[in-house]
Parts: structure tokens; sequence; C-alpha cells
């Protein structure tokens, strides 16, 4: 059987271009394993970091993936609260070591001031203006009011118990601070579950106010979320302004939300979280917040 | 579809196939490590081992009739149950009861889910107990392979038959499965052996029995076997599409008659843990699976453990066996496979696969016939083709599917896959020995030869590469580990990556007297300790927080959803500074932490 001039030129193309693919192919997989960064990349990129590192800096890792491998060797520079920070706007100095071509979010806008290669690694230095916190509210986390206000809108206070607000039964909601999972990333943050019938209160008694309020929210626990569908309503009250959150769902990860304080900048006033769930079940609810300059 | 007499060179071919298949395969099956699945699968085969060996006591003794009450059944057949029907996990311990070097009376005596009364007499051809359990998964590779270059050389001539049969197996997820004691890869070959079976019956009702007896086996493997038949239906119903045409009854075949009664009967007679209570049991089975609980996988940067509940997820979410596909073949391989389904959608009725095969597609026959029910008609091999690439392919797209497996929950579209691929490779090594001059006819032969082996080498490499982190490894298009790991893909389960990292562990005393395992289970640590890869004074903390709370070190296997873990360690062992991190070309795989460690 022959084939047509047009069709054996079409397979005679086809030919060359599988042809070069192969080779293409072929020699990337021979090469790709010696792009990866070495030890030896790790350890001078590191000790860079380390002799400029000054405290309060965030260091961060592009792509996020190779973040276990910075942090052998820079964790000891990015304890807990860093690597688990509510987001990225407090920094102005930040130590970016990428590979790859990549780029950190964490890192966007500002100066390089340093830009620097070791082998398969680039470590940028970013400064730019940051945001200052006035108040943290999860580092304050023992400053709070816990209390719980039925529909009749009785209000039970709930008890400072450790390291802990406990409160009394039904419901057993309580207040801790803990390094949450929501998203499948870390945060460190305030943990406490919604209640059926009731509202959970958190008061802040005396928060100084800068420019803006930021908060985050989210669901903590893959398999908590797995587990139900139940949606959390939030509403904050700063002084005698009060925001509705975005409803915090399984699906809406960590969600910030900033509230401008500008015009009670310098002022101390009360902020309350008011948290209330029609389906509270496995809901282990998930919050930081920043007062910021 | 085969010649009738095979000649003695494809013979020849299909045994150095296998044989080049069980030899790669066991020579690098060593640094595979066991995962949560395949250690329970060799503890419940060398318990299955345990109830023969005990038939064969009560045989001697005269009552085999002991071996036979629910009690007996269930002391042995529960293991694994109902999970997993037990023809593979069974060859899995029959083989390590065979081939494994006995040192069972030594210090790993207390390790094995039976007693050992006594040594083993074996015939000791591996050295470690885990490469004689999975032998037979091997050997099942082996056969696809030699099964694909058979079948493939009903349409094609020998080398890109070859080349179907090699890109078969180099493909680096299939390769990851091909050895490892679990029924993934198996299932692949019984699926290939039904869908090669039914294809032969289409002209020969001899093999609509064997086909039969074909599909009970692969029912006794895996229950993907449940999906065989509705792929092999399609395509008969396509194939007899003009039955409907002409508005006459389509023969029911002698294949799905046989199917259906062999089928059922093969799989109930070859489970003993069946036999206790039959209906209750069966559907015990086939609950288990059509209610399987979705666990964690993490796919385009999202971590899959429920169906989706938003329209753009379910899209998303329906993308992934294709993407997967895309990103996990080898690119030339998809490239051939692109160029074969062109091929095949553009043959002619009538017409033979390829134009030098002396396989013809043309009816044999005048008249229908429920024996030989693709006589009379042609036989649509494409559509055939087509069915069992995209059929697994298509209930896997199913956004309430389960996808916690990644490619191998439809790794019975790849041989199909690679037949495609050695159907494209044969139409552009013709069109490139026509087009060489006259004067370079003595090349004629020989580029395509060339062509063929360049054809494998990126696949061969690819899979080289990808090993023993097959799970983790994205082709070109993707960007390989790194890409995968950039684009949010999958990069491993079931804690099976840990191997590498044994001696490390090993000498880290006495800390390792309170190890955190994480996702290794323990019947994978008994398995590493009998393989003799660790030592025997290791310790296990545990499972979940109290594990990690228990340890001084441990380690934390990188899948999205266990964040939670790594905020455990650095809660209780006070650092977030790993100690060490295992990693495949710089994407990190498996962290080691230590108590205290700054």
């Amino acid at each position: 059987m022959t084939i047509g001039a047009g069709r054996r030129h079409l397979m005679l193309g086809a030919a060359v271009v599988v042809s070069l693919l192969a080779v293409v192919e072929t020699t990337v997989a021979l090469v790709a394993p010696f792009r990866a960064p070495t030890d030896a990349d790790w350890a001078a990129a590191a000790a860079a970091v380390r002799a400029r590192f000054r405290p309060g800096d965030l260091i961060v890792a592009a792509p996020a993936w190779a973040d276990p491998i910075l942090r052998v060797q820079l964790g000891d520079l990015i304890p807990p609260e860093i690597a688990a920070r509510m987001d990225d706007d407090r920094f102005a100095r930040v130590w970016e070591v990428s590979q790859r071509g990549a780029r950190a979010p964490a890192a966007a806008g500002g100066t390089t001031t340093v830009d620097e290669r070791f082998g398969r690694l680039r470590v940028r230095l970013i400064e730019r203006p940051a945001e200052l916190v006035s108040y943290d509210f999860v580092a304050h986390w023992a400053d709070a009011r816990v209390s719980r206000r039925n529909a009749a809108g009785v209000m039970v206070d709930c008890a400072r118990s450790g390291e802990r607000f406990l409160c009394p039964p039904p419901g057993n909601s309580s207040l801790q601070r803990q390094l949450v999972e929501v998203d499948q990333k870390l945060r460190q943050a305030l943990l406490t579950e919604p209640i059926a019938g009731a509202a959970v209160v958190i008061e802040f008694p005396a928060v100084p106010l800068g420019r803006v309020l930021a908060i985050a929210t989210g669901l903590h626990d893959t398999w908590m979320r797995k587990a139900a569908r139940g949606t959390v309503e939030a509403r904050l009250t700063v002084g005698d302004q009060t925001t509705e959150l975005p409803v915090t769902s399984d699906d809406t990860g960590w969600t910030r939300t900033r509230i401008d304080t500008g015009a009670r900048a310098g002022q101390t006033v009360p902020v309350t979280l008011e948290l209330t769930s029609a389906a509270p079940s496995d809901r282990f609810f998930a919050f930081a917040a920043e007062a910021r300059r | 579809m085969m010649r009738q007499r095979p000649r003695r060179a494809d013979w020849l071919v299909t045994a150095l196939l296998a044989l080049g298949t069980v030899v790669w395969l066991l020579a690098v099956e060593g640094r595979q490590g066991i995962g949560r699945d395949e250690a329970q699968y060799m503890r419940a085969g060398e318990r299955y081992w345990g109830w023969f060996s005990e038939l064969g006591d009560n045989l001697a003794h005269g009552h085999p009739g002991r071996s036979f009450t629910p009690s007996d059944i269930d002391r042995y057949w529960s293991d694994n149950a109902p999970d997993h029907p037990v023809v593979m996990k069974a060859l899995y311990g029959l083989s390590w009861r065979a081939f494994h070097s006995c040192t069972c009376m030594g210090a790993t005596h207390g390790y094995h889910p039976v007693p050992v009364p006594a040594r083993h007499t074996t015939l000791p051809l591996f050295s470690r107990d885990s490469t004689a359990f999975r032998f037979p998964a091997i050997l099942f590779a082996a056969l696809l392979v030699g099964l694909v270059y058979r079948f493939a050389r009903g349409w094609l001539s020998r080398a890109p038959s070859a080349v179907a049969a090699v890109l078969t197996l180099a493909q680096p997820h299939f390769f990851f499965h091909a050895q490892i004691a679990c029924f993934d890869a198996p299932i692949v070959t019984m699926a290939f052996a039904v869908g090669f079976g039914y294809w032969k019956s289409l002209r020969d009702p001899r093999w609509g029995i064997a086909t039969g007896a074909l599909f009970g086996v692969a029912l006794g493997v895996k229950h993907n076997a449940w999906l065989v038949p509705f792929f092999l239906v399609a395509h008969y119903l396509w194939m007899r599409r003009g039955d409907l045409r002409a508005r006459r009854l389509t023969p029911i075949p002698l294949v799905f008659v046989s199917m259906l009664v062999l089928g059922p009967l093969i799989f109930f007679a070859h489970w003993p843990w069946l036999w206790v209570a039959p209906a209750a049991r069966t559907r015990a089975y086939v609950l288990r699976h059509l209610e399987h609980e979705h666990y964690n996988f993490e796919y385009l940067g999202y971590n899959f453990n429920q169906p989706p509940t938003t329209t753009a997820m379910k899209w998303l979410r329906a993308t992934a066996p294709f993407v997967e596909t895309g990103f996990t073949v080898p690119v030339t391989t998809l490239a051939l496979a692109a160029i074969g389904a062109g091929v095949l959608a553009r043959r002619r009725r009538g017409s033979p696969v390829d134009p030098d095969s002396e396989q013809k597609e043309a009816p044999t026959a005048a008249r229908p016939s429920w024996l030989r029910p693709g006589a009379d008609v042609d036989r649509a091999p494409g559509a055939f083709v087509l069915f069992q690439t995209l059929g697994p392919m298509a209930v896997l797209a199913v956004p309430s599917t389960p996808i916690f497996g990644g490619v191998k929950h439809f790794l019975a579209a790849m041989p199909y896959l690679a037949l495609m691929a050695g159907i494209g490779l044969g139409a552009i090594g013709r069109a490139l020995r026509a087009a060489l001059p006259e004067a370079r006819a003595r090349w004629r032969p020989i580029a395509p030869l060339a062509l063929a082996f360049l054809v494998c080498l990126p696949a061969l490499v690819e899979t080289r590469r990808s090993h023993p982190d097959g799970l983790g490894h994205y082709n070109l298009l993707a960007g390989g580990f790194a890409g995968g790991a950039s684009l949010g893909m999958n990069r491993q389960f079931w804690g099976y990556s840990v191997l590498p990292m044994l001696p490390d562990l090993d000498r880290r005393v006495p800390e390792n007297r309170r190890l955190y395992w994480h996702d290794t289970l323990s019947d994978a640590i008994s398995m590493y300790k009998r393989d003799g890869r660790l030592s025997l004074e290791v310790g296990d903390t545990g499972f979940g927080e109290e594990g990690i709370k228990r340890s001084e070190i441990g380690i934390l296997f990188y899948e999205k959803h266990w964040a939670k873990y790594e905020a455990w360690f650095w809660q209780y062992y006070g650092t977030t500074r790993p100690i060490g991190v295992r990693a495949r070309e710089g994407v990190p795989m498996v962290t080691l932490y230590e108590r205290g460690a700054r």
C-alpha cells in the first residue's frame, strides 16, 4: 500500500518533530537534577543572610515549597510566630532565598538592596515601608474577656483556666492561643469554637488603635473542614463601629479584612469579636488581628 | 487477530521484553520504600500463607475440614477484608514462603504475623523478605509488557510493537507501582489481558470462554475490574452499530456470557473469606468501594478530600485524570500517542491498522454469530483503543469519584496509550523509510529502528530519573520534580519515601529509641527490620499528636494535609528548625526534626 505525498510529508514532519522532542526531553531529564541547589549553595546563602540579619526581618523561600530546607539553615531566625505569621505587611526587611527564577509574594514591592547569587540560589534583601504593630491581639490574648450570650441575651463569663479561657457547659467553648492550620498553612492564631444557639463574645477592652486594624479568619484543621459544612458569622466592633466580617466557611481559607481606623488613630478603645454559627459542630474558628500604625 | 502461528522470533522478543522487565524491576525495587498499603498486603499475604500451611498440616493429619470452618477461615482471611480480594496477596504470601532467605528463627522471629514454628525450607532467591513478597507483582508487570507486545504485533511490525511494550513500562508512575506488592499494576495486567482476550474472542470462540476465566481472575485482583465490561460493551455496541441502524437484534456474544458466568464464580471461589457469609460479605466488599472515603490528595494546589461542591471546583476536579496524564507520561510518548490516535481515526473501515500488517480488519464472514460477533464486521480497532484508554480516565473525571491514588486509579489506560504510541511510531517510521531515496536504500530498515530507539530514550531516562520517587515525578511539560511541586501536584503518599533516610535514622542512637514515624505504618517498620535495614531497637512512638509528644526525633512527610503535624513538632520540640530534609532535585519529601534542636 502506498501513502499520498501530502500525508507522507506530514508524517515526515512528525518524525522530525518527535525526534527533536525526544532529544530535548532526554537532555532535560539528564541535566535537570544538576539544576537543584546544592547543600553548599544553601550553606553559603544562609551565611550571607545571617551576617546581615536584623531582629524583625522576615526570611522566605521561593518557591515556597523550599521552606523546610530554608529552615534547616536558618530556622533559628524564623520562630513560630514569624513562620506562622498572619501576613507579611508588617515586615520592613524581607530576605528572599530563591531558585529557578521564582519570586516570593512576601517579597513583592520595595527596593532590592542586596542581590547576590550562591550557586543555584539567589539572595535578595527587599526593604520597604511597613506597618508598625501597635497591638497584637494574639500576643495579648490574656487581656481578653470571653463570654457567651444566649438567645435571651443572658451573658455567661468564660473563666481563665491555665493557658486558655473555658466557657461553662453547655457548649464548652474555649479560647486559646495556638498554631492552627487553615488552608493547609500554619498560622499563629486564637482558636475558639462557636456554640449552638448562642454567641461567643471576645472583648479586648483597651486596644490602642493605629491607622488600620487587620484581622484574618479561617477554619482550623483539614479533617474538621472535611467533617462538616457549617459556616461561622463574625462581627467586629471597634469602639462604636461595627463591621460584619466575611462569612467563614470550609472554602474561604485565611481571609484578611482591613478596617480603616485612621480617624481614631491614637485612641484606645474596646474591640469586640462576636461569633455565631447555625451549625457549629466541628467548627474550629481561628483568627489573628493586629492594630497597625 | 494474532497470526495463527506466531513466529519464533516474536516469542523470543516477548521473552526478552518480559525478562528485561523482571531484571530492571528487581534491580531497582530495593530502593523503593514500603508504603502503608503495601505493608498491609505483605502482612495479609503472609497470614494467608498461614492458612495454606495449616491446611497442609490438616491434610497430613486426615482432617482437612478443620481448615474450612468459619473460625479457621476468619483467623487467616479476615486480614485486609473486606478491602481487597486475595489473588495477589495470596501470591505475595506464597512467593515469600517459597523464595525468602529464612532467618525466621533469629532475632526477627517475633515480627511475623503468624507463628513460625521452625526454620523454613525455601529456594532462597532473595535476600530481603520484601523482595520475595514483591516478586509476583514484578512478574505481572513482565506479563503485561509481553502481552502488549503480542497484542501490538497483531497490528504492527516488530519494532513499533516492541516500542509499545517498552513505553508501557517506561512511565515513571506506572514503574513506581509495577515493583511493589500492591494491586494497581497487576490489575492493569489483568484488565489488558481481558481486553486482549475479548478482542480475540470477536473472531475466535475459544477466547470467549478463556476471557470469562481471565475476568474472574481480574475480579480477584482488584475492584477496578468491575469497570472493564463497561468499556468492552461500549466498543462492542460501536462495532455492531450497523445492527442498530438495520433495526436488528445485536447478538449477545459468548465472551460476555462467559464473563457474566465465570467471572463471579471464580471471584467467589478464590476468596475464602466470602464463603462464610457469601451475600453479606460480598455486599460489604462492594459497599466498601462504592462508599470509599475520599483521602487527601493534592491536585493543582488544592487539597481534595471530599467531592467538590462548587461548579468551578467540579470542573477543575474533572480535569484531574487528563492533566495528570499530560504531566506524568513522558512527552515523547504522548506525542507518539497523539499521532497514533490520528492514524486510527483516519483508518478506512476494513483496512489494517498498519498497511504492512498481515492482520486484516475486513469482515471474514457474511453473517453475524454470537460465537464470532466480530467476523462479519470491521472490528473498529480505533474505537477499541479509544474506549479502553478514555474509559478509565472518564470514570476518574467524575467529580464525586475519589482521586487519592492519582495516576494509579486509571493506570489501566496506559498500555493502550503506549499501544497508540506504537501505532504512531509505525506510521512515521513508514514515512521515513519511504522518504529515503533509492541511493540510500540500505538505510531503509535501519532508519525506523534508530527512530524506535530514539523515542524510547526519553521514557527510559525519565523513568530512571524518577526512581525511587515516581509519585513525585512530573514530565517535561510540568518541569520535573520542581515543576510538579510548583504546580501544586501530589508528591507522594502513604509514607514510602522514608527508605533512603533509614541509615541515618538507624545511626541516631539513643534518640531513635523514641522515634515518631508519622505516616510510616508499623507493618512497614517491621518489614524494614525483617529486611535488616533497621535495627530492632529503633522505636515507634505511635500515631498523631501523642506520638510526637512522646518522641525524641520524628519525621514528617510532605503532603499538604499534614501541615497540622508540623505545628505539633514546632510546639512540642520547641523549634521550627529541622535537622534534615530528604529532597529530590531540591524538592522536600521528608523532614526530620529533633527535640530541642537549635
